[in-house]
């Protein structure tokens, strides 16, 4: 089993709240674990936490589809004109979302999507800048995205442990690139970025 | 042992390759071989056997193979998954150049299956039903992120691609050598050429290799790298360069001695001392090489970046020269660099330094002119002299100095200071001759002394102007040498003649010189230059030999000269222009073109010829040859027409402007005295004071002045003088409104009464005084107006002496209806109101004692317009205007 390594930066803001799982293809993240211990927070939370997630999450669905684009147009051909065949949402293991659940429910499961994402992330950005070394813009784009959902997480999980005492949200991450041929990894960050640009805008939408 | 080696392809029937593998077999029974095909393994099943012999010739022969094994399958399919579509190589990196086969094997036969490279259809041969390859042949670089190719199942959306990585071709390292700056370190340097780097794959690495110690290092650098000598017991070395990449290496080696390979350090600590105005002396260090080196240096003199002075010195450590030949006041600089002097291969950096020689007295003597003029009667001498050159100056002027010396009556010195800004000066003397010694000083001393004699005699100057003619070169002047005694000749010119100062310029030419070309770069096509040929005498005295003037390059005239017309006539007129000056033209004036055409005449006149203008128009020409020649006479001209002319010069380069043409209205073959500016159309005169026709009855003085004007007819003698009236005046066109009244043209005849004049008279003279002071357009409508009778005797019909405005009035109208008995009073828009002076012209209180008498001597006065408004009540006595209403001067004529 291995982490990877990009997910203890986008985890490093509370690292020692959660437990770590990592599932090579899980298809479902593993469920909450209940626990006893006390949740508390290194800093206080915001105060008006919500609207900071609210404004994080219009944020990231601002940027995604510029993002996606910027993505496909750096493989070259055959992406662009074959977004359909190759960069398709069928993310088969992306966390769930429920729009109508309760806001708990939402928030931890808005924190695994973003612990996916944050994770899927590292990987594309590691894989591209040795793949696309002068694609600086799109480097520039997924380390801004990447730096919002750091700060998402962290608020999520403020909120989860201030209000509902969650210390303890197992999540699960999409399939290593590393070993990926490299069209094979073009093809899965296109697929996760379509799956992002859509995810987000509905999670976007239930806060 | 030699073993034999099969590989089939699909089938094992199918034998692709065969080979052969030679190896000694040791107690390890286990071998290893590989072979690598150019169709992915993924794409086809592999098969491959071997058999074996003996291969050693201690064996005698014959020697047998041993049996083939049995074919051993290589199925590289089997752990694919269960895509509909693969393809294959995966990521494979190639160099430019070479060939790649690719294959894709896609898990339906019924797929239609189409390939791409960089947006391009491939079409590859189908190995099997489920299998294609597409061979690459010569695959170029495209970018170092790799070419995605891909295939796509058409109906489907299956894409399935692999990224094939084409590096450069590694190249084998450039400009390889080593040398030593210290017998310790050998650094070799050579040009890596290409970057072969490729995502996840780094550049070509670099390996030293010297084969007769033995040692090898990677290189830290991609250009260089160091080698650590370790004694001197090595003398020569061999190395070899290894870049390696990926995909191969290349080499590159060199054989050398130490000793031939030393590059010196740059020299240092280079200083100058003992810098006179001339000499200096260099010294420099070195850093050693060894303990038996000796070092050739180079030292460079350099003056304006160009090296003037090379010298070389042969040092161990410390180098010193003595640099001589300089001039004074003149930056140099020094520079050094240094070699192996006994085995010479490379040059050492350099070092320089900059240094200034110091000052020097200039050298040479300054090279002045003079300018005598007379201001209020005294002879004032303007010297001039050019600025030593940084060569002769030899350090900075401070001033300069000027002696005056009178020849004619020793006395003093008069010493005069310059300052060093100025470029000459102006003296004051008197008639005597004087010798100036002119001299520039800078920190080292005076120059030499230039020496002129001027007199207040400006000598001769009424030397006769030449023409010289200018060429690109410029001006080739000559002149012949006069008094034998010549120590030189000066020629002087202004480069801006129209300037002031025009830039007075000379040129000294020695005695034996009697040509020269005079050229400057401020001489301009189209203005005159005029040069003057001085004598030098053994005196020093300058004497005017010859004057030349000369164009660069003769233009046509910009301008034409401002014509006067005069002594117009109804068939001549005269044009003159004779403030057109010829000298202050863009070319010699060689004459003139007088133009001519008329709407009334198609025939050019005798001494014309036809010509054509730029507007395509036809005119008449006429040449004047003599460029002095500044009038001409227009004749046989058309009574009562309309003329335009056209007065230009011409050079050698063409003739002026011909654009403004002069309109000329020749009179009837009566005049009235009516003269109008010529620029404008006249129409022939209608209601006007007829003459019988005299041309030279016309006063010169009235036709000179461009306006109506008061004809003295004492100048002239008629025959006779009538009044008369055109009944087609009315159809007279009127030039424009604001035509001033002296230029207006009146559409009613004018009626005096005229004394006819008495052959045989003897008094003062027939003068008749015409003065018609003023119209009044408004009376016409009023009728108020009317003509006066010069006398009542004069008025047929009319009884008794006119008493009252009343009576004058009626008797104005009644003469005035019977001598336009035809005449619609409705046709007239104004009426002249005209009076006969008494017999003091102008002199209007002054009343004659017998009015009755006819006056001896009349005159014609300007009549004015007077408007509306003054017309009535009538102006005041001392009005401006010189005419008063008529019954008030009725009243003067009674």
């Amino acid at each position: 089993m291995r982490v990877p390594g990009k997910l203890w930066s986008v985890l490093g803001v509370v690292p020692l709240l959660l437990v770590l799982h990592w599932k090579h293809g899980a298809g479902s993240p593993l469920p909450i674990t209940p626990v006893n211990a006390t949740c508390a927070t290194r800093h206080p939370c915001h105060s008006n936490l919500m609207n900071q997630i609210r404004n994080q999450l219009l944020q990231l669905n601002s940027s995604a589809n510029a993002l996606f684009i910027l993505y496909y147009t750096a493989q070259g051909e055959p992406f662009p004109n074959n977004l359909d065949k190759l960069c398709s949402p069928n993310v088969t293991d992306f966390p769930p979302f429920h729009a109508n659940g309760t806001e708990k429910a939402r928030l931890v499961e808005l924190y695994r999507i973003i612990a996916y994402l944050g994770a899927s992330l590292g990987n594309i950005t590691r894989d591209q800048k040795v793949l696309n070394p002068n694609a600086l813009s799109l480097h520039s784009k997924l380390n801004a995205t990447a730096d919002v959902m750091r700060g998402l997480l962290s608020n999520v999980l403020c909120r989860l442990c201030s209000k509902y005492h969650v210390a303890h949200v197992d999540v699960a991450y999409g399939p290593d690139t590393s070993g990926k041929d490299v069209f094979q990894k073009k093809k899965l960050g296109c697929q996760l970025l379509g799956k992002y640009k859509q995810v987000i805008a509905m999670v976007a939408q239930a806060f | 042992m030699l073993f034999q080696i099969q590989i089939s392809r699909m089938k094992t029937s199918n034998v692709i390759w065969v080979g052969n593998y030679s190896t000694v077999v040791k107690r390890d029974p286990v071998l290893h071989w590989s072979w690598k095909s150019e169709l992915p393994l993924e794409c086809a099943t592999h098969f491959v056997r071997m058999r074996s012999r003996v291969d050693d010739a201690k064996i005698p022969e014959p020697r047998f193979w041993s049996n083939w094994s049995s074919w051993k399958e290589a199925d590289a399919q089997k752990s694919l998954g269960r895509d509909p579509l693969f393809l294959f190589p995966k990521d494979k990196l190639v160099e430019e150049g070479s060939n790649v086969t690719i294959c894709y094997m896609s898990r339906n036969q019924q797929d239609n299956i189409s390939c791409y490279l960089e947006g391009q259809q491939i079409h590859g041969e189908q190995l099997d039903s489920n299998v294609s390859a597409f061979k690459l042949n010569k695959v170029s670089f495209i970018r170092k992120t790799g070419t995605n190719i891909f295939c796509k199942v058409d109906q489907k959306d299956v894409i399935k691609g692999i990224v094939l990585f084409v590096s450069k071709v590694l190249e084998e390292p450039k400009d390889f050598s080593c040398e030593t700056q210290d017998f310790k370190t050998l650094t070799c340097t050579w040009d890596p050429g290409t970057d072969t780097s490729l995502p996840k794959r780094s550049s070509q690495s670099y390996t030293l290799f010297e084969s007769f110690s033995g040692k090898k290092i990677l290189c830290e650098h991609k250009n260089s790298c160091n080698w650590q000598v370790d004694s001197d017991s090595q003398e020569m070395y061999n190395f070899t360069l290894v870049a390696e990449n990926a995909l191969g290496n290349r080499s590159v080696s060199v054989l050398f001695s130490l000793t031939h390979r030393v590059h010196p350090k740059t020299p240092y600590n280079l200083f100058l001392k003992n810098v006179s105005g001339t000499k200096a002396t260099v010294t420099w260090k070195v850093h050693p090489i060894g303990n038996y080196s000796t070092l050739l240096c180079q030292l460079d003199l350099l003056g304006e970046g160009n090296v003037i002075q090379q010298h070389n010195v042969s040092i161990k450590e410390n180098g010193e020269y003595l640099l001589s030949e300089l001039e004074p006041d003149t930056e140099y600089m020094a520079r050094v660099r240094c070699a192996d002097a006994n085995h010479f291969w490379k040059w050492s950096g350099s070092i320089s330094q900059k240094f200034i020689t110091a000052e020097a007295a200039p050298s040479e003597a300054l090279d002045v002119w003079r300018n005598v003029k007379s201001v209020s009667g005294r002879p004032t001498v303007t010297l001039f002299w050019k600025p030593l050159s940084k060569l002769h100056a030899n350090g900075k002027i401070l001033s300069y100095n000027v002696t005056v010396e009178n020849l004619d009556r020793p006395s003093g010195l008069e010493v005069h200071s310059v300052p060093a800004t100025a470029n000459g000066t102006e003296l004051t003397l008197d008639q005597d001759s004087y010798q100036i010694h002119v001299t520039a000083l800078n920190s080292a001393g005076p120059s030499p002394a230039s020496v002129i004699v001027v007199s207040g005699d400006p000598g001769n100057e009424e030397v006769e102007e030449e023409r010289v003619n200018g060429t690109e070169d410029g001006f080739s002047v000559s002149w012949k040498p006069q008094s034998g005694k010549a120590i030189g000749y000066v020629v002087e010119w202004c480069d801006h003649p129209q300037d002031l100062p025009c830039d007075l310029q000379w040129k000294n030419l020695s005695s034996n010189t009697t040509s020269t070309v005079i050229s400057s770069g401020a001489f301009r096509p189209g203005v005159r230059y005029n040069f003057r040929i001085y004598e030098i005498s053994t005196e020093r005295m300058a004497y005017l030999l010859e004057k030349k003037a000369g164009y660069l390059k003769e233009l046509a005239p910009s301008d034409n000269p401002q014509v006067v017309v005069s002594n117009l006539t109804s068939h001549s007129f005269t044009l003159s222009w004779k403030d057109y000056s010829t000298d202050s033209q863009l070319g010699f004036i060689q004459g003139y073109y007088v133009y001519l055409r008329s709407k009334a005449e198609k025939e050019c006149h005798p001494g014309f010829k036809k010509a054509t203008l730029p507007d395509k128009s036809a005119c008449c020409q006429h040449r004047i040859d003599n460029p002095e020649q500044k009038t001409f006479v227009m004749e046989n001209l058309q009574p009562e027409s309309v003329y335009e002319f056209l007065v230009t010069p011409y050079t050698s380069a063409g003739s002026g402007p011909l654009d403004a043409f002069t309109k000329v209205t020749t009179p009837d073959e009566y005049y009235l005295v009516e003269k109008g500016p010529y620029t404008h159309t006249h129409h022939p005169p209608h209601d006007r004071l007829r003459f019988a026709h005299h041309d030279h009855l016309l006063p010169k003085k009235s036709v000179e002045n461009p306006h109506l004007t008061i004809m003295n007819v004492s100048d002239c003698v008629p025959d006779a003088i009538e009044v008369i009236h055109k009944p087609e005046g009315s159809k007279i066109q009127f030039l424009g409104a604001s035509k001033s009244l002296t230029e207006t043209e009146f559409t009613k005849p004018a009626y005096l009464y005229l004394l006819p004049a008495e052959k045989n008279y003897s008094g003062p003279g027939p003068c008749i005084c015409f003065e018609n002071l003023t119209y009044n357009e408004a009376a016409a409508d009023s009728g108020s107006c009317g003509h006066f009778p010069v006398t009542p005797e004069a008025l047929p019909g009319q009884p008794g002496p006119l008493t009252s405005p009343e009576n004058l009035l009626k008797a104005l109208e009644k003469n005035y209806m019977n001598s336009l008995g035809e005449t619609a009073a409705g046709e007239a828009s104004l009426n002249y109101v005209s009076q006969l002076a008494s017999q003091m012209s102008g002199d209007k209180d002054s009343l004659p004692a017998n009015p009755p008498e006819p006056v001896l001597c009349s005159e014609y006065k300007m009549q004015m317009a007077i408007p509306l408004g003054l017309a009535s009540p009538p102006p005041a006595e001392n009005s401006g205007l010189s005419s008063t209403t008529p019954l008030d001067q009725s009243e003067h004529y009674r």
